[in-house]
């Protein structure tokens, strides 16, 4: 079975399709290199009404949250949003997702597409004695992202609400083209960016989505914008160091090693794999994600050996040719002892070893591209 | 020729691993097809095979590669890898512009020549190849 977005009448005419976690995605438009430059230094804009969006309501909301996820919940102000975990009992992560703070007692949760009903079961699962209300609106609501340093301007054509007071993470109730949605600032590109939530639509009429789609292409055109399809969007979040949920977290990876503790709050009070977090702690990550960038010849892919005086050290989970920076790239998990910045090992492509060096993340030069570049 | 928005040109050889093979006196000048870059998309990477290696037919020789997509191509016939088109190195991409061109990969000696050819399609074939791969 395969599914499609509100937004399929227009890939249908304009893309070239590709199934990605049981929906029929745009993989492309013009060109995955053209999108990626769009957004890199202009704007683009993507469909990504295929994630999960999951409603949570009532009294124990905040409460119920904080248990089922690793950062902390009851830090989260009213219109902002966090990036944050959901982890299985031994820590390894079940998902990774952004959580928004709405009004009162009212949550947003924006998981991935794949694992849509693993979340929602999990969630159910583990509400026994809270007193909350799960409401997965994922089919109904139709979900836009802006991205790129032209994204406000190109947006701020679609709605009143000024948006240069809304600063990274801030979410908000809007009115787009007589809509409601809810809007944040947020994406998954390195770049500055807007999703969009389109709450007054559904699959069996898509006009409001489909009207916000067309309008977003509209006042982006003096930018250059482009529309972008997954797979600009897998290299883009791949140049900004961001990770991929089923190659570079799964459930057999922990945030720990995955170097995802930033949103791992320990000394909130209990939740959900903190016990068996603290034990991986105490007995030290053996191995760390890092970023790989090629020395020589050859793009690194997905399930690539890493290998170090002819010893298997590690793994790549992504990999991919980056066409910001003109080189291949990728992330993987690499024994500690060679995970520091700077190290050489060899990636296996092709059977051939090949040179690649650890690197920071992003691997852009931020002076140059990504939020804190230099206006 | 042309079937949909894929050149065939006549005087060529082909398998259906889509490569093309064109005689140049004693040798073989070999390459990927049209309909082979148009489902790669956009070249980013090719791994050319080293000269002087020895091939046997269907053998890989290496990778043409887009941003997403991996693809292996083969030895259309057998022998010595005498000339390698090393530009691709710099400008993969030259395999979209001019797939039967200046996008060529290799050149290959052929030590079985006249057994293997009558293996490969000519232009007629590889047409009708094509139009049930699209019609599928």
């Amino acid at each position: 079975m395969s599914y499609r977005t509100q937004l399929f009448q227009f890939h249908e005419k304009t893309s070239r399709l590709t199934d990605f976690a049981g929906f029929q995605m745009p993989l492309w438009y013009d060109s995955i290199i053209s999108e990626c430059s769009a957004v890199r230094n202009r704007v683009g804009v993507f469909d990504i009404s295929h994630m999960g969006r999951i409603f949570v309501t009532g009294h124990d909301a905040e409460r119920f949250l904080n248990y089922v996820t690793t950062n902390n919940v009851e830090a989260l102000k009213p219109n902002h949003a966090q990036y944050t975990l959901i982890c299985n009992w031994e820590g390894g992560i079940k998902d990774d997702l952004v959580i928004m703070k709405l009004d009162g007692q009212e949550y947003l949760i924006v998981c991935n597409a794949g694992n849509r009903q693993k979340d929602l079961s999990w969630l159910k699962e583990n509400s026994r004695g809270y007193n909350v209300n799960l409401r997965e609106v994922s089919d109904e609501v139709a979900m836009i992202s802006i991205q790129g340093p032209k994204a406000p301007h190109t947006l701020q054509k679609l709605l009143e609400d000024d948006l240069s007071t809304m600063v990274r993470f801030d979410c908000k109730y809007v009115e787009i083209a007589g809509s409601k949605c809810v809007l944040s600032r947020t994406g998954y590109t390195g770049e500055d960016g807007f999703e969009i939530c389109v709450l007054d639509t559904s699959i069996s009429n898509p006009a409001n989505a489909l009207k916000i789609w067309d309008m977003t292409l509209k006042a982006g055109e003096e930018y250059g914008l482009k529309p972008c399809g997954l797979g600009a969007r897998d290299v883009l979040r791949l140049e900004a160091g961001m990770c991929l949920y089923g190659s570079d977290i799964t459930e057999s990876t922990d945030p720990l090693e995955a170097r995802l503790e930033f949103v791992v709050k320990f000394e909130k009070g209990d939740f959900i794999g903190k016990d068996a977090m603290l034990k991986r702690k105490e007995a030290g990550v053996k191995r760390r994600r890092v970023g790989l960038r090629m020395v020589g010849r050859g793009i690194p892919r997905e399930k690539n050996r890493i290998l170090k005086n002819g010893e298997v050290i590690g793994t790549v989970t992504s990999g991919t040719y980056s066409p910001t920076l003109n080189v291949g790239i990728a992330m993987g998990y690499i024994s500690t002892e060679y995970s520091d910045v700077g190290k050489k090992v060899y990636i296996e492509i092709h059977g051939k070893p090949v040179e690649a060096e650890v690197v920071n993340l992003p691997f852009y030069d931020t002076k140059l591209y990504g939020l804190k570049r230099l206006k | 020729m042309k079937i949909e928005e894929y050149d065939v040109p006549e005087s060529l050889y082909y398998t259906k691993d889509h490569e093309w093979l064109r005689l140049e006196g004693e040798n073989c000048v070999i390459g990927v097809t049209d309909y082979a870059q148009k489902t790669l998309h956009e070249v980013v990477f090719v791994d050319l095979p080293e000269r002087g290696r020895k091939v046997s037919k269907a053998e890989s020789l290496g990778t043409v590669e887009s941003v997403k997509a991996v693809s292996d191509y083969f030895a259309p016939v057998s022998g010595e890898i005498i000339e390698v088109n090393s530009i691709l190195s710099t400008k993969p991409d030259l395999i979209n512009k001019s797939p039967y061109g200046e996008g060529w990969i290799a050149i290959i000696k052929p030590s079985n020549l006249e057994v293997e050819l009558k293996d490969l399609m000519d232009s007629k074939e590889y047409y009708q190849y094509l139009k049930s791969l699209i019609e599928k």
